[in-house]
């Protein structure tokens, strides 16, 4: 039997992260929360679900960005023997029944990682300006900095990988980027992969054109650092 | 004559911020050495700048001496930025491990 670990980031969640966590915790093992130094109640809201021994919650001290509390999630992850991670986000977006069609191909093993995409499906209510500009630019500049790929999505935050793939990447990118970086990792360690069709449900306008600015900002800068 | 004086003034404030810094072992040996060669280079300059121009007509440039200065100031501040930004990712990614190690803990 593969053992599911779910990893999700939180910052800032006290209004979902209990309700996804219960939403989480019907379709896998266990569920890793890394709290980023949430300034609102995310914590004590964790605290009061008292969930049993089968969700852990690591505590950033410093606030390190999403790309880095999935790595610390990817790491406690493999420490305690997981087969397959996932990554989901905390904020309701997404749904957690699609983890059965994130994780299937994995235990198929037709895929060492999955990607959930927003275009393979009619059902997400993407924002326009995100669709028709913010996207297709995104899209673009992960083509100029990862190589040519199908991926219709590349920015999508749900998405599953083996646990080999997840020791043999390293996510470096702490904020925003991880995406690109993740993919781009994937795809030059020369590991299968595939997209999945995902619902998005959009409760705010979700990453913004200035997001997309400084994740551009944070590729070029690594990539002359590198 | 004038803007030469006040390089030459600004950079022996420099040079004896310098040394003051050196005096109350706020700099190292090595950074101490960098600083010094550089503004005594800055200072040099200042100084021969009429040769830096006459060597500039030489070379087929028509740039003045002190304008090729000003670019060269340009170039090696935006070399600092840099080095700055190398040397502030380091301490953010240690940050990010010690973070991590403490959270699994």
């Amino acid at each position: 039997m593969l053992k599911i670990v779910c990893v999700i980031p939180a910052w800032n969640e006290e209004k979902s992260i209990v309700y996804v966590l219960r939403d989480v915790l019907r379709y896998v093992d266990t569920v890793v929360v890394v709290d980023d130094a949430s300034i609102d109640n995310t914590l004590i809201a964790l605290k009061l679900a008292k969930f049993s021994d089968n969700v852990k919650v690591l505590k950033h001290v410093v606030n390190r960005g999403q790309g880095a509390s999935l790595q610390t999630g990817n790491e406690y992850a493999l420490e305690i023997g997981a087969d397959i991670i996932i990554h989901f986000d905390a904020d309701n977006q997404f749904l957690a029944s699609e983890i059965t069609d994130v994780v299937k191909p994995l235990i198929d093993n037709e895929a060492d990682v999955v990607f959930g995409s927003r275009f393979l499906s009619k059902k997400s209510n993407i924002p326009f300006f995100k669709e028709k500009v913010i996207l297709p630019i995104g899209r673009i500049v992960n083509r100029i900095v990862m190589g040519e790929n199908n991926l219709t999505d590349p920015q999508s935050g749900f998405r599953a990988m083996n646990a080999n793939v997840a020791r043999g990447i390293t996510i470096e990118q702490d904020r925003m980027a991880h995406c690109s970086e993740i993919i781009s990792k994937v795809i030059r360690s020369k590991y299968r992969l595939k997209e999945v069709p995902i619902t998005v449900f959009y409760n705010e306008f979700g990453q913004k054109f200035s997001g997309g600015v400084n994740i551009i900002k944070e590729l070029i800068f690594n990539k002359i650092i590198s | 004559m004038i803007q030469q004086i006040l390089a030459i003034i600004i950079i022996l404030f420099f040079l004896s911020r310098l040394f003051w810094q050196k005096k109350r072992q706020e700099l190292g040996k090595a950074e101490f050495t960098f600083w010094l060669i550089f503004w005594l280079c800055g200072f040099g300059a200042i100084i021969f700048i009429k040769k830096i121009d006459l060597l500039l007509v030489d070379l087929g440039f028509s740039a003045r001496g002190i304008d090729v200065l000003f670019y060269m100031a340009v170039i090696v501040l935006f070399y600092f930025v840099l080095r700055v930004r190398i040397r502030l990712e380091r301490i953010e990614k240690n940050i990010t491990v010690l973070t991590r190690q403490n959270a699994k803990k």
